[in-house]
């Protein structure tokens, strides 16, 4: 997990740019950052810690670092603790070369023994750096720098998007393999990165590589081509997103700056999708799915509360669904009949255990879609259909708008999915479309901010919910353990008698999602009571049917909707919550300790 | 000058209660926000560095247009209380360098009163404020100008005859800053009407640049559906112009047995049912919904709002997520209208309904009613006068 980026040409300031590419990928990790630049010769600059450590370190230096061809890497560990030395980027023992990875060399142990025999003597515990000497080595035996390159990644295993510089060379060679890289074409230079806003204020015309492929970037211009070295003829796309939208628009964190996105979010996740006058739901991108008997959701995290809900809803269609962990599917999947579909959520369309669980599913036969939000991501490209969740991107780590945004197109999904006998219910219809107006609702009267000051400082959160709102409260519990770093857990509702109630007492706050009167509402009533029972206090996330609010110490509103739309509503009330709480603590709520945001390996 | 400065933290206390979840600048100019109106003249005038002082409610303001406006970057600046327009301009001090231009974000001006206000500052750098003829004039901050220079600018004269008003547009050098931190605060607050009459001299220290075209402000809540028809009238609205006078988005949907009577707008989402007849001079907001067979004429529907079907609105606002019920009547007519101990006489106005306020089934309003955030009102209840936040209307 790491991010990267590269540029190659005259017409930038190679250092600034690599600096600002850098900054803009810091959700992908942001424990240790380096730089290095390469011409007639080769500099290195790295230091742990946040990038503002490596801008001190370059802002002490009589001059920038020179040379037209540049890479820089913004590292989330896998191997090795922060360090400088473990920082990226690695050279070789001549400091001939400089390599920056992300992603994880799977024989990098035996790769490393062999080296380490043959007389090298290794400066960090990266699994990077055998990459480094291995070029180091071929480029010895006197090939070029694109050969020494192609060479040395034919000898790896594993997963990477790799980018080299060399002592010499005014050139960048690249290359991926199940890691995301993506060129930019600049007039008067060229980039590549991890995802596209790292370059986004230089151009928006970008190349997506493919796995095995190899980029070759130089100032007069670049190529790519195939793992023999056979010229690729590479699509240039161009992408629509603006690069203010990584703007924080006036807010303290892109957390709460998504958090009042998501009317808009669900505005355009819905738009052209829902029609109120025929009762119908559309998704063009759909069209050609055939039938399915029974779903499969596979995905992680944030996505994987999102696939519970999806998995609920076409149940409750009569469609037998399950969701996995991704990261636990890929190597143990469910059984699966011929008329399975296996569906995919994931945020980016990068995250490695979806995208590993979804290979595992093609590569037996299985049809397969992509729930994601971003277009032409790996996800989406490798899947037999897509299903855009238009949320807008999301830079703050804690996702939050694009869940929200995920719920609805699940919603999509599953009313596509359903059976011949099934007619689209208008309520649910006219509920989508008020949805967006009463998230503004909840943002504009949310007690969030004031009731949580009763509860900073307390032993343990516990989230309850039940069917719909069982997600609901798992995600309320993730959410507030990201970004506050205490302790949170979410059950269902029914399962805290079965063990968890042993947690309970007055010093751990139970926040409990009821709408409705129906009997899901009165059990988890009762599970209220048995909370009560032991003093815990108790916050009701509610829409005021039911009469939980006697058995409550607060209340926090939501407007009376659809039991499929109500989800969303409580959701962003504890979205809210777990936000206030990390703020009054001064936690770092969009870059939170040890995590990133789209773990790009398994 | 490419910078301008737009004035968006004041709540607008004579538009309660539809100022009840956001500030003046975001009720609805026919299909999108006031500010939107005033962003996308200041971008036809050239402006590329867009600065915006919030402050009441302003996360609905942040929320609703994020870092850009038509591919410019929009820099937020908050004024956490509102201590008055010059108290406002200060917040945004940090982010200048240079001349640049102040318009107030919560009233409708023509492309040209900024482009002669830049203009007229770039001949001759010295502190200018557009100035306009009206009737209105001691309503707005009346002006006395001879041979260009600005003599006098008083805030509501008690006595005198102005013909002049003040059109809310400046120009200003980064020295209004030293001006505004030296002046004295009345009651802790600094209008920047203030800091301009200060400098008034003989010498011409003030220009005033006289400017024609459209300038439209709604004073009260029933002013909307005037600036609607203003705006109408020159299809200064978002979606294209489909037929004559029908500006109707790709992305709406409106049944083809309804009738839409121009000049109307049907902004993205919005759903028009079988046999509505929406218009003359009506706009129905983003994703709101007309019913079938419903009028709605001289009014403003807003974003979210649904209309049940058969239901009549006529000179009327129904705010964001507003309800009426099947068959409600909501008649227009000149009438009294009373706020608090204020009477307004010969108003046009059929009824306010604010955000989120449901009227039942077969309610009828007697015109001139102002229907509170949130208030309910039963089905086949009668509704006259002021219903209050909240409050429970029972038949």
């Amino acid at each position: 997990m790491c991010g990267i980026v590269g540029c190659v040409g005259h017409g930038v300031d190679v250092q600034e740019t690599l600096l600002d590419g850098l900054a803009s990928l810091e959700y992908r990790g942001y424990d240790s950052a380096g730089i290095a630049t390469a011409g007639e010769t080769l500099s290195v600059v790295k230091r742990a810690g946040e990038l503002d450590a490596l801008v001190a370190a370059l802002e002490d230096r009589d001059a920038p670092l020179d040379g037209p061809a540049g890479v820089g890497h913004t590292r989330w560990s896998t191997h090795g603790p922060p360090s400088d030395a473990n920082a990226h980027p690695h050279t070789d023992e001549a400091g001939r070369v400089a390599v920056v990875h992300n992603g994880i060399i799977e024989n990098y142990q035996s790769l490393r023994d062999e080296l380490e025999a043959a007389g090298v003597t290794f400066a960090s515990d990266t699994d990077t750096e055998v990459v480094s000497h291995l070029l180091g080595r071929h480029l010895d035996e006197g090939t070029t720098l694109e050969a020494a390159f192609r060479e040395t990644v034919a000898r790896l295993e594993g997963s990477y998007a790799l980018a080299a510089v060399a002592r010499g060379a005014d050139t960048v060679v690249a290359t991926r393999s199940d890691s995301p890289l993506v060129l930019g074409v600049g007039e008067d230079a060229t980039f590549f990165a991890s995802d596209v806003p790292a370059f986004l204020e230089h151009t928006r015309e970008v190349v997506y590589l493919e796995d095995g492929q190899f980029a070759t970037l130089q100032p007069a211009g670049w190529t790519v081509t195939d793992a023999d070295g056979s010229p690729v003829d590479a699509e240039v796309t161009t992408v629509a997103w603006d690069p203010e939208q990584t703007g924080k628009s006036g807010y303290d964190h892109f957390m709460l700056k998504e958090i009042h996105e998501q009317p808009t979010a669900l505005r355009q996740c819905l738009s052209g999708r829902v029609d109120e006058l025929a009762g119908e739901i559309t998704v063009a991108e759909l069209d050609a799915l055939d039938s399915f008997g029974s779903v499969q959701l596979v995905a992680c995290g944030t996505s994987y509360h999102a696939a519970l809900y999806g998995a609920t809803l076409l149940q409750q269609q009569g469609i037998p669904a399950q969701a996995a962990l991704a990261n636990e599917y890929a190597t143990a999947p469910a059984p699966r009949r011929a008329d399975t579909l296996v569906v995919g959520v994931t945020q980016s369309g990068e995250t490695a255990d979806t995208l590993r669980a979804l290979r595992e599913a093609r590569g037996r036969g299985a049809t397969t879609l992509a729930v994601t939000n971003v277009v032409d991501s790996t996800a989406a490209r490798e899947c037999d259909h897509a299903l855009y969740i238009r949320a807008g991107p999301e830079i703050g780590v804690a996702a939050t708008k694009t869940f929200s945004s995920q719920l609805i197109a699940l919603n999509l999904l599953a009313d596509r999915m359903a059976t011949s006998a099934y007619r689209t219910p208008r309520d649910l219809v006219a509920a989508l479309r008020d949805l967006p107006g009463q998230v503004q609702t909840v943002l504009d009267d949310s007690r969030a901010a004031s009731v949580v000051d009763e509860y900073l400082d307390r032993t343990a959160y516990f989230f309850v919910g039940r069917t719909y709102h069982h997600p609901v409260a798992l995600e309320g519990a993730l959410k507030f353990k990201e970004i506050t770093y205490e302790h949170a857990e979410g059950f269902a509702a029914g399962e805290l008698k079965h063990g968890p109630l042993a947690l309970v007492t007055a010093d751990t706050p139970v926040f409990a999602v009821v709408t409705g009167t129906d009997e899901a509402a009165q059990k988890t009533i009762g599970n209220v009571k048995e909370v009560e029972a032991r003093d815990a206090p108790v916050v009701a996330v509610t829409d005021g049917q039911s009469d939980v609010a006697r058995y409550a110490d607060h209340v926090l509103t939501i407007p009376e909707s659809h039991p499929r739309t109500a989800p969303v509503l409580a959701n962003v009330q504890l979205q809210l919550v777990a936000y206030h709480v990390a703020d009054r603590m001064g936690r770092s709520i969009d870059k939170p300790r040890n995590l990133a945001k789209s773990v790009t390996v398994e | 000058m490419d910078a301008a400065v737009v004035l968006a933290a004041g709540e607008g206390t004579r538009l309660r209660p539809l100022t009840r979840n956001r500030p003046k600048p975001m009720l609805p100019a026919a299909d999108r926000p006031i500010l939107a109106c005033v962003l996308d003249a200041l971008v036809d005038a050239g402006f590329d560095d867009l600065h915006l002082v919030v402050g009441y409610e302003r996360d609905r303001v942040q929320n609703h247009f994020g870092p850009t406006f038509r591919d410019r970057p929009l820099a937020y600046h908050a004024q956490e209380k509102q201590l008055g327009s010059g108290h406002a301009l200060l917040q945004a001090r940090d982010a200048l360098d240079g001349d640049f231009l102040v318009i107030n974000g919560d009233q409708i001006t023509a492309e040209s009163t900024i482009t002669a206000v830049a203009d007229a500052h770039a001949r001759s750098d010295r502190v200018t404020v557009a100035v306009r003829e009206s009737d209105d004039a001691p309503a707005y901050g009346a002006v006395r100008t001879d041979d260009g220079r600005v003599v006098d600018l008083v805030e509501r004269p008690e006595t005198g005859t102005f013909r002049l008003m003040n059109a809310g547009v400046y120009a200003f050098g980064p020295s209004v800053f030293a001006d505004i931190e030296a002046a004295d605060r009345e009651r802790g607050e600094l209008a920047l009407t203030d800091v301009i009459a200060r400098h008034i001299d003989d010498r011409g220290a003030v220009q005033g640049v006289r400017t024609e075209g459209l300038w439209v402000d709604a004073t009260y809540p029933w002013d909307l559906p005037v600036v609607a028809r203003e705006l109408l009238a020159r299809g200064r609205v978002e979606p294209p112009e489909r037929a004559a006078g029908q500006y109707v988005s790709p992305d709406s949907t409106v049944a083809d047995s309804a009738v839409l009577q121009p000049p109307v707008v049907v902004a993205a989402d919005a759903v028009v049912g079988p046999n509505a007849v929406v218009g003359p001079n009506a706009a129905v907001g983003q994703n709101a919904t007309v019913g079938a067979g419903a009028a709605v004429r001289r009014s403003v529907v807003d974003t979210d709002a649904r209309v049940g079907a058969t239901a009549t609105v006529a000179d009327s606002v129904l705010g964001q997520r507003a309800r009426l019920g099947d068959g409600a009547v909501l008649p227009g007519d000149t009438t009294d209208v009373r706020v608090g101990t204020t009477v307004h006489p010969e108003v046009r106005l059929g009824a306010v309904v604010a955000d989120d306020a449901r009227l039942g089934g077969g309610v009828t309003v007697a015109p001139g009613a102002l229907v509170g955030p949130d208030a309910r009102v039963a089905p086949g209840a009668h509704v006259d006068g002021t219903v209050g936040e909240g409050v429970e209307v029972r038949r």
